[in-house]
């Protein structure tokens, strides 16, 4: 029982990081659906390199610097190139799923090291994730440097005429949203499951992807639902602990996905957006060109 | 030392010491070419300490240009600015911001969904990491409190009406150490109330020595209300600076058309004759779902105005949209040369002969990215001689859109130039001139002349009356009495959906009028 709980943890700590990456990146208006991509490179690179280095340290490092080039590389494509945002985002995702698949297969097999050590029974992730999760809520909605994020993703003609340099805060925010995703990846395959497999992700980064909207962009929102698919996603691997009998595994391991298309169709029917609609930054997914 | 703090010291320089009507912007010679136009031509103007200097001139006249060299957006080909005598150069809104230029802009720029406070304090140097709501709020509500502003500084943009929304941006610049305000169209969004408080508050700010710089298109009164001294634009040149107590609207308007303008229209003597449209009981929703029309009923025969008089917001919009067939109906009737045409689709209408010039020129009346003649072709494709199976006759449309070109006065170079192209009253000359071609026998015009300058102004209404002329029975929807008293027969206030009565023009006050609009009073006229 405790053992399920920390697991849940865990895997909670997991869609929190990649979820705060995607948060910060959309109230700046930029929308990156391909986080589950720059998971992906985070995780294999983390992978091997600290398979073959033996640190774990060079390994989360290896993953933020490639998380931070692939959220800049989105935002050279999105913000310098103004290039649909969807499609930028497929691209980086489509990147990441081949060419880890191709670097990462020799690879395939457990990472062979000793497990990071426990706090109070907690992985020291979840510690880091608390803390993240209200040092942004603090960051977004308390200091300068928060309203000129917001700002920038309501309105960024409002904000150019005040002064806000867009492009720079827009960049600002991919590359910390890359840093964000690529270190949920390197946690994933370092920590909660560190075992090198094909498509071993099977669609975290989109269930983060999904738990920004559900989060109404709020980052303490965002923890409470990371906390519930950390849940739903530890049941579903062993639902005879609690359910036996119920559904077989396989329904269970397809809730968390299933409950990420019923949000996502939730959140863009007219209903949705009259009542809850002005919670959404304005300006999310439309490319600034100053004129 | 941070770039900021440097700028800041320069700017507690320069406005050191401000002697009460010395000249403390200077512009000498201002010129900015423009692919095939000179927007600006050797522009020169100074503003002083406490006075209030309206610019006035036409759409296109090159006030935008100028604004946008004053404010930092553009950079003048040739030209100096001086502030207080010292040369500067604006290189971006952020340069003229320090250096104490404020903006009001006529689209305002603020950030519905933040609350007042942050959206004053967005960009401010001084806000301080993290964000000391507590301090900024007493010095802003000290401005406000000064010049008269009543704003909860704890209210979301959205909440906020235009006047108010007006006024955080005057406070967001005064926040900021503006010297100078430049105030884009300050009083077109406002109802007359807002605007009385404006023009009290701008005085307020001018006995404090600030410089306070109008733009103005039209609304002329205004100009004569609240300033000191005009500068008149046409062409991109000033053609004529005074004093405004020298001043006359005649005058002013004459300045800016560069012809003799009448403010009196003739109406053409028609007498009224068979029903074109009867309204029965109508009542209609909005997009949000509440109750937008209720009980409303009236006749217009050929050749009668009927004006509704209304403050926005109240239904008008979504009266159009029913007789257009926008919109569906809830519950009434709607006779057209008494064929029912409650439920009648859109293009059946047309071809029965309504025609439709709506609110949104840009958003409903146009599409940006095609051809004038594309555009026209909106209201024609319908008709056999401009489709024959299936197949567009583009050259009969070109040669339709050009005759219609030179009629209205349509300023442009070619009938292939994207409608985006254009300016707001050629625009609108255009979508008058497709619906007006078509001799329709009901004309919904909403807002016809809204945000348009003088002379487009004058133009419209003249075709309007035109239209009236040769039997058209016309319902003209307007904020502005001046127009409905001037052009209709007929007069009903709208408000909270339900026509307030039926005043026959001639008659009608325009006390009365206002009166009904806001809910005041209710007589009933038959119609």
């Amino acid at each position: 029982m405790g053992q399920f709980i920390a697991r849940s943890l865990e895997a909670a700590t997991i869609f929190t990081f990649a979820g705060l990456g995607e948060l910060i990146n959309q109230r700046s208006g930029i929308l990156n659906v391909g986080i589950e991509g720059i998971m992906l490179f985070g995780a294999t690179l983390g992978f091997i390199v600290t398979k073959t280095t033996e640190s774990y340290l060079l390994g989360f490092l290896a993953a933020l610097v490639v998380g931070a080039l692939l959220g800049l590389l989105h935002g050279f494509f999105s913000i310098t190139l103004g290039v649909d945002q969807v499609v930028s985002g497929m691209g980086v995702w489509i990147l990441g799923f081949g060419l880890t698949t191709y670097i990462g297969s020799p690879y395939t097999g457990p990472l062979g090291l000793e497990r990071i050590d426990t706090i109070f029974g907690v992985s020291p992730f979840f510690y880091m994730a608390v803390i993240l999760v209200l040092l942004t809520w603090f960051v977004l909605f308390k200091t300068n440097v928060g309203l000129k994020v917001r700002s920038v993703g309501e309105n960024p003609s409002v904000a150019e005429v005040s002064g806000i340099r867009v492009t720079r805060i827009r960049y600002a925010c991919t590359t910390i949203g890359g840093m964000l995703a690529g270190f949920a990846g390197a946690v994933y395959a370092l920590f909660y499951n560190p075992v090198w497999n094909y498509n071993f992700l099977m669609g975290w980064g989109f269930i983060a992807l999904a738990l920004v909207f559900f989060s109404m962009w709020n980052p303490l929102l965002l923890s409470g639902g990371a906390l519930l698919f950390g849940l739903l996603w530890q049941l579903s691997l062993n639902p005879e602990l609690f359910l036996p009998g119920i559904f077989s595994r396989y329904i269970w391991r397809m809730v968390p996905f299933a409950i990420t298309i019923v949000v996502l169709v939730l959140i863009s029917t007219k209903w949705f957006r009259l009542r809850w609609g002005a919670a959404k930054p304005e300006a999310l997914g439309q490319p600034y060109y100053k004129d | 030392m941070g770039m900021n703090e440097r700028v800041q010291l320069q700017q507690g320089d320069l406005w050191r010491d401000v002697r009460p009507g010395e000249v403390i912007l200077e512009a000498r010679g201002i010129t900015k070419r423009f692919p095939g136009v000179v927007a600006n031509d050797h522009i020169d103007f100074e503003i002083r300490a406490g006075e209030i200097h309206a610019i006035l001139g036409e759409n296109g006249a090159g006030k935008t240009t100028l604004m946008n060299i004053l404010f930092g957006l553009l950079q003048p080909d040739e030209g100096e600015i001086y502030l207080r005598g010292r040369r500067v150069q604006f290189r971006s809104p952020l340069d003229a911001i320090q250096m104490g230029i404020g903006m009001v802009h006529q689209h305002r720029k603020l950030i519905p969904a933040h609350t007042v406070i942050e959206n004053i304090l967005l960009g401010h140097p001084q806000a301080g990491s993290v964000l000391n709501l507590k301090q900024a709020e007493e010095k802003v509500a000290a401005l406000a409190e000064r010049y008269g502003f009543k704003v909860d500084l704890r209210a979301r943009v959205w909440q906020l009406s235009e006047g108010e929304k007006q006024a955080v941006e005057i406070l967001k610049a005064l926040y900021r150490g503006a010297r100078i305000l430049i105030l884009d169209e300050p009083t077109s969004a406002l109802t007359p109330p807002e605007t009385e408080r404006l023009l009290e508050a701008v005085q307020a700010m001018a006995q404090d020595e600030l410089g306070i710089v109008p733009f103005i298109t039209h609304k002329l009164p205004i100009v004569l209300a609240i300033s000191d001294r005009v500068t008149v634009l046409r062409q991109g040149r000033v053609v004529a600076r005074m004093a405004t107590r020298e001043a006359t609207e005649q005058l002013l308007a004459q300045k800016m058309v560069g012809r003799e303008v009448l403010f009196r229209l003739q109406k053409p003597d028609v007498t009224p004759g068979e029903p074109v449209i009867q309204v029965e009981n109508l009542a209609a929703r909005n997009d949000k779902g509440h109750l937008a029309l209720d009980g409303v009923s009236f006749t217009i025969r050929e050749g009668e105005i009927l004006g509704i008089a209304g403050v926005s917001g109240n239904g008008q919009h979504e009266l159009a949209e029913v007789l257009a067939g926008l919109r569906p109906v809830e519950q009434g009737r709607i006779l057209f040369a008494g064929q029912d045409i409650t439920h009648l689709p859109i293009l059946d209408r047309w071809r029965l002969g309504i025609g439709y010039i709506p609110a949104e020129r840009i958003d409903v009346g146009s599409i940006g990215d095609f051809s004038l003649i594309e555009n026209v072709l909106m209201n024609y494709y319908f008709d056999e001689g401009f489709v024959r199976q299936g197949i567009i006759d583009y050259d009969k449309a070109y040669r339709l859109t050009e005759r219609l070109i030179v009629e209205y006065n349509v300023a442009t170079p070619s009938p292939r130039v994207k409608a985006r192209y254009l300016s707001g009253g050629n625009l609108q000359k255009l979508i008058l001139a497709r619906v007006l071609s078509r001799k329709p026998r009901l004309i919904i015009a909403n807002l016809p002349t809204q945000a348009l300058d003088v002379g487009a102004t004058e133009f419209v209404r003249n075709k309007l009356l035109a239209a009236k002329a040769q039997g058209a029975a016309i319902l003209l929807i307007s904020e502005d009495l001046d127009e409905i008293m001037s052009l209709s027969d007929w007069i009903a206030p709208i408000y909270e959906g339900r026509l307030m009565g039926m005043l026959p023009a001639a008659e009608a006050k325009k006390e009365t009028v206002g009166a009904m609009m806001a809910g005041l009073q209710q007589e009933a006229y038959a119609s």
